[in-house]
């Protein structure tokens, strides 16, 4: 067994379930903004109705973001210790920048949001989830900082074999950088909008008694999917150009540009495979494939008129059945960013194995299967809940229930404090 | 600057030490076998607090990685198993609470409250073998690397594990007693001191054990400075046993509080100059300098995170202030 590849399964694996789930807070939180502040300034009683619902798939499906997060972070130092001690000066900042500044101020406002209904004012209640969103872009922003660092490093200098942090605005200004955040961020509303859409279109298609709260929740859905996939487009072609520049043996190595750098690298590194696996570029593919398909929801969105999308029923079919391809897309287009980069965990800078941490292949197995198993469980178990509360409808969610009303969903009310 | 780092570093453990220890406390207690309500009642003490809590984790670790990235590095993939519990329990933990009351059934509910047990007994063996590791120090080679794991599996680290259990049992007792309503926490005096006292002798054999241990004595720099500080912790756990026989909860929990930030104190202290020590190779111990990042990036974190720390503090003090007092049915039961 080879501890690199394990390390490098585990980070996979983690990242990959890590992000099904902070997509979705990213889009949902943004949309919840939306509506909570509807609710605060007309006062009218559907959009709380719709804070709630909403609000609480929101709340649920956050908790395997902190799960899958927190191993993420300790990840770097248990497997990846050469990173730290290599790059660490450099990498390290906007990670650190990302806790104190963001993560830190989210889950404080994210605890008082779920216990400050009926005990703040409805205005400071608001003023939370706006903490909350802005802190949750926040984090995106400096893990994207981080992360095309490792694709693009910049703003640094090697002394005695370790980089030192020279130029921090260069880590800003990455061309690696801003279009893809632009483009994770409108995967995330997409991705966000369309679970909005097809679960509010299995409600309608079984005749929800809540039919205003649904059909509501159907069109601020497929409205948000589907100007989110325009830019999900344009921000994904617009990659090509900037990585392409920064990365040329990325998308295939043939072009004068990868010869040269391959030959820089091999006169600097010694003789080696300097190309990624071509596997990222098949999935890249599919994502691609898969942006011009969901660009077809504009098609639905004309529907909405008269609510010819509701009557003619097969529209929500197709809007339920549509909800597996973001996520697909999502893990496609990182293993297509992250494999590319390889041999590199720093492009032309620090080689993976040099980074990955000089433990034993059984520990790091273990660890392997152990965290697998642990995260993939609750991961199970957490969409299992979700699908439930989703399937439950908006009649009684238990995200700001009044103190004094007993939960419906139980026989025999528990007092809060016998 | 580097000191001002490592104070920082030791402030956000400590803290997460502090208010993690009550929700493992509190989620330990969920093993007494309470009737439903009571164990609803006692997570929902922690309710607003609980995400905030744990992090100071989160936060820590990042300042661990962004100031100290060598000793990141070399600290957690040295004490690998002991992390990786502790992490594992940290889960554990955030799920249950977070969706034990999700499912209707009670048998659902008694389940995740079994999760929420094991992840509390993980998560403070796991940091208590951790803090151990530091004190008796590591098999750090001159490559920079460190070897091995077994060097974990000591009577100290078995010891200090079982002690930081022990406080953290203590600590959250002591929170409920303070929590809860009135009837409810008076109920829960009786039992709180009688593991204070388990927590004094915990901490006292952890202490006899590190006095001991040939590792423990060759890393500790100031041991002086480490039995005093032992000590004030015994002091500590005894004076929060007093303050509630006198029906202080809340003197009693700024006690125990103390308690669990003083390990960090202690060892910060007893090592200094050096964060980790190693056991085979004198000169390869990493001193604070050594182990920070350069000039430029703890200037960098400098300028882009102190000057929000007092918002950060400020945002969990707010927190607090709005629910301040004893946990009375005023806001949503959600956890
Ligand atoms: C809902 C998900 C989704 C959809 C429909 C698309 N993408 Fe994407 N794509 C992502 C979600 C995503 C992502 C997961 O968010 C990635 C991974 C890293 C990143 O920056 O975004 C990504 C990466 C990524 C990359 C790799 C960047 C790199 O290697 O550094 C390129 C070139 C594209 N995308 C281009 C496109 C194009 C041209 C699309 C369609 C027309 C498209 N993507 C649809
Ligand atoms: C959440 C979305 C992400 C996903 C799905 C993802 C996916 C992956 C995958 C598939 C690998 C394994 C590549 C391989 O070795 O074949 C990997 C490795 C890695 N990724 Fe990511 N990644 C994500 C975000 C990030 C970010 C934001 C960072 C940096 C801040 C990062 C840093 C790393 C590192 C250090 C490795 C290990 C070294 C390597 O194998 O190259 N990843 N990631
Ligand atoms: C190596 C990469 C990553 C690491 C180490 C990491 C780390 C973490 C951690 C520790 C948390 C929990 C914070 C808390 O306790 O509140 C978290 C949550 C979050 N992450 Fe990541 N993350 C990574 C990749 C990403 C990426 C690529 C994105 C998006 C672009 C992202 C967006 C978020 C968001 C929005 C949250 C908060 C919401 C939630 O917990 O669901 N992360 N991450």
């Amino acid at each position: 067994m080879d501890t690199l590849l394990l390390a490098r399964l585990q980070f996979a694996t983690t990242a990959s379930v890590h992000f099904l789930f902070v997509a979705v807070t990213l889009g949902l939180v943004t949309l919840l903004v939306g509506m909570q502040t509807a609710w605060v300034v007309t006062g009218n009683h559907r959009w709380e109705r719709l804070t709630r619902f909403w609000g609480q798939l929101y709340v649920i499906n956050y908790v395997l973001g902190i799960a899958t997060g927190v191993v993420m972070e300790f990840q770097f130092g248990l497997n990846w210790s050469g990173l730290s001690r290599y790059v660490g000066n450099v990498f390290g900042a906007p990670l650190a920048i990302e806790t104190l500044v963001a993560f830190f101020l989210e889950s404080t406002f994210l605890g008082m949001w779920i216990f400050g209904w009926h005990r703040l004012r409805r205005g400071a209640h608001l003023a939370l989830l706006y903490g909350v969103a802005i802190t949750a872009y926040a984090s995106a922003f400096w893990i994207m900082v981080a992360n095309s660092w490792l694709q693009n490093p910049v703003g640094y200098e090697v002394r005695d074999g370790v980089a030192h942090l020279t130029d921090f605005a260069a880590l800003l200004t990455n061309p690696a950088l801003w279009m893809a955040l632009g483009h994770v961020v409108s995967a995330a509303l997409l991705t966000g909008g369309l679970l909005m859409a097809a679960i509010s279109a299995w409600h309608l298609n079984r005749r929800t008694p809540d039919l205003a709260l649904f059909r509501s929740s159907l069109r601020i859905g497929l409205v948000t999917a589907a100007l989110a996939i325009t830019l999900v487009q344009g921000f994904g072609f617009a990659q090509f150009g900037p990585v392409g520049g920064v990365q040329p043996t990325k998308f295939g190595g043939d072009s004068p540009q990868a010869e040269v750098l391959i030959a820089d690298w091999t006169s600097r590194f010694g003789p080696g495979d300097y190309l990624p696996p071509a596997l990222s570029n098949v999935g890249l593919g599919f994502m691609i494939l898969i942006g011009f398909a969901l660009g077809l929801l504009w098609l639905l969105v004309p529907l909405l008129w008269r609510d010819w999308i509701i009557r003619l029923r097969f529209p929500l079919w197709l809007l339920m059945l549509a909800l597996p391809l973001p996520f697909v897309a999502l893990i496609l287009g990182w293993i297509a960013r992250e494999v590319g980069r390889h041999p590199w965990v720093a492009y032309g800078l620090l080689p993976v194995d040099q980074a990955v941490s000089p433990i034993s292949p059984w520990l790091m197995a273990a660890s392997l299967v152990g965290f697998t198993l642990l995260l993939g469980t609750l991961a199970v178990t957490n969409w299992m809940l979700l699908a439930r509360y989703a399937a439950r409808g908006a009649a009684d969610p238990a995200l700001g229930r009044p103190p004094a009303q007993p939960p419906a969903d139980d026989p025999r009310p528990e007092p809060a404090f016998a | 600057m580097e000191l001002a780092w490592y104070a920082l570093l030791g402030l956000f453990f400590a803290g997460y030490l502090v208010l993690g220890g009550y929700d493992y406390g509190v989620g330990l207690l969920l093993a007494r076998g309470a009737d439903a309500p009571r164990r609803r009642a006692a997570l929902n003490a922690v309710g607003p607090f609980f995400l905030g809590n744990e992090v100071w984790l989160v936060a820590a670790a990042g300042i661990l990685f962004g100031a100290f990235p060598v000793l990141e590095g070399e600290l957690l993939a040295g004490s690998y198993p002991a992390v990786a519990a502790a992490l594992a329990g940290v889960i554990l933990v955030t799920a249950g609470v977070q969706l034990r009351s999700r499912p209707d059934s009670a048998r659902a509910r008694a389940a995740w409250d079994r999760v929420i047990v094991v992840g509390s007994l993980l998560a403070a063996l796991g940091w208590g073998v951790v803090l151990a590791g530091l004190l008796q120090g590591v098999p750090l080679r001159a490559d920079g690397h460190v070897a091995g794991v077994t060097h974990l599996f000591t009577p100290f680290a078995a010891a200090t594990g079982l002690a930081v259990l022990a406080l953290v049992v203590a600590h959250g007792a002591t929170f409920l007693t303070l929590q809860l309503p009135t009837v409810e926490g008076d109920r829960l005096r009786p039992l709180a001191r009688r593991l204070l006292l388990t927590a004094i002798v915990a901490v006292g054999a952890a202490t006899v054990a590190g006095l001991l241990s040939d590792r423990v004595r060759a890393a500790a720099q100031r041991p002086a400075v480490g039995v005093l500080l032992a000590v004030l912790l015994v002091t500590a756990l005894l004076a929060a046993r007093a303050a509630l026989g006198r029906r202080r909860p809340g003197l009693a929990f700024a006690a125990t509080a103390t308690a669990l930030a003083l390990p960090v104190l202690l060892i910060g202290a007893t090592l200094w100059p050096y964060a980790l020590v190693s056991t085979v190779e004198p000169s390869a111990s990493l001193t604070v300098t050594d182990a920070a990042a350069s000039g430029p990036t703890l200037r960098l974190l400098g300028w882009l995170t102190v000057p929000l720390l007092p918002a950060l503090l400020g945002f969990q003090a707010m927190c607090l202030w709005i629910f301040r007092g004893r946990a009375d049915g005023r806001a949503p039961v959600y956890w």
